[in-house]
């Protein structure tokens, strides 16, 4: 559910902007098609990020480093 | 039970109460400004509902503040502690100026799925316009507190330090559209969730007249259900006020 969510919303997300971009510039319709790609791309970072537990604040390294670095205090502790 | 018996039963049944109708807006006081309706609709009715419903209970929760609270007093003081306590496990004691924010936001929220289990009520977190309002309006915020807090700086998160500067172009826009996507994301997992529980719950109490005797088994799992039903609707006000809290965590102390 949630990995759908991700997946359809950031692909729809992805086009329009490329679409924005492309009716801005009038550059139809390589940003639309460039876009669309980056847009599947972060779906699937997404759909990552919610597989691996991951929390959902802005960037993919940091939320792999502050998840290992939590997992590493609990080894400890 | 008789093959060709099942789909006229099954159309009378759901002809007489469609699973889709419950989400239906209909207008109370039909208001027209400038060719816009902005009628007073049954959405409308159970959000002020809700509104006042919170508003009484803490009215009347902090009416006699008493040391040893009183069973409505501990119940607010429960919720105060329960949102604070978010706030400072997700944002720290910075996110704290934004607490009332995040109170009313979950308290109207659960307010909103709490009375959406009553029967013949309206859920109005169901509809995507609400909860998607409500989502854009945490995204301009949070946006605007990010870009008050650090400036231009904001723009930074979009690129992991440590990474190779020619992944750049690559890594930025997928970092944009992950993050433009949050507000749709944010209101689609409560209105999806909400839907989808409501349309479940009243397919299968069609069951339960569809089957006649044996509709004991679907009885069992509508009661089931419902009470999930009531797990849900604390759990997605739960989900919606932490993602709110995690997305001002970006926007206060940039990582």
């Amino acid at each position: 559910m949630r990995i759908s969510v991700e997946l359809v919303v950031t692909v729809a997300v992805g086009t329009a902007l490329g679409y924005g971009i492309d009716s801005w510039l009038g550059t139809m319709p390589i940003f639309l098609i460039v876009f669309l790609l980056f847009g599947g791309a972060a779906g699937v970072m997404n759909a990552y990020r919610v597989v691996k537990g991951l929390d959902e604040s802005v960037g993919l390294g940091g939320a792999v480093a502050r998840k290992e670095n939590a997992e590493g205090k609990k080894d400890r502790g | 039970m008789a093959e060709e018996l099942v789909p006229a039963l099954e159309e009378s049944v759901f002809d007489l109460h469609p699973p889709m109708h419950q989400f239906e807006v209909r207008s109370i006081v039909p208001i027209e400004i400038g060719g816009v309706d902005v009628s007073f609709t049954n959405s409308a009715l159970l959000m002020c509902i809700a509104v006042g419903l919170a508003g009484l209970f803490f009215w009347f929760a902090t009416a006699h503040r008493s040391v040893v609270p009183g069973r409505l007093q501990s119940v607010a003081e429960l919720m105060y502690e329960f949102i604070a306590n978010m706030i400072r496990d997700n944002v720290g004691t910075a996110g704290m100026k934004y607490f009332p924010y995040i109170f009313t936001l979950f308290v109207f929220v659960f307010v909103g799925n709490m009375l959406g289990m009553l029967p013949y009520s309206f859920t109005f977190t169901s509809h995507i316009a609400v909860t998607a309002a409500l989502a854009v309006v945490i995204f301009i915020t949070v946006t605007i507190i990010g870009f008050a807090r650090h400036g231009t700086h904001y723009f930074g998160m979009f690129f992991p330090h440590g990474a190779p500067l020619l992944t750049a172009p690559l890594l930025i826009p997928i970092e944009l559209i992950s993050y433009l996507s949050r507000p749709f994301s944010l209101s689609v997992r409560l209105f999806a969730n909400m839907t989808v529980g409501h349309i479940m719950l009243k397919v299968l109490a069609g069951f339960v007249i569809l089957m006649g005797v044996a509709g004991v088994v679907p009885f069992a799992v509508v009661l089931g259900i419902t009470v999930l039903e009531f797990f849900i609707a604390a759990l997605q006000a739960y989900v919606f006020t932490i993602l709110t809290c995690i997305y001002l965590n970006d926007a206060i102390n940039m990582h």
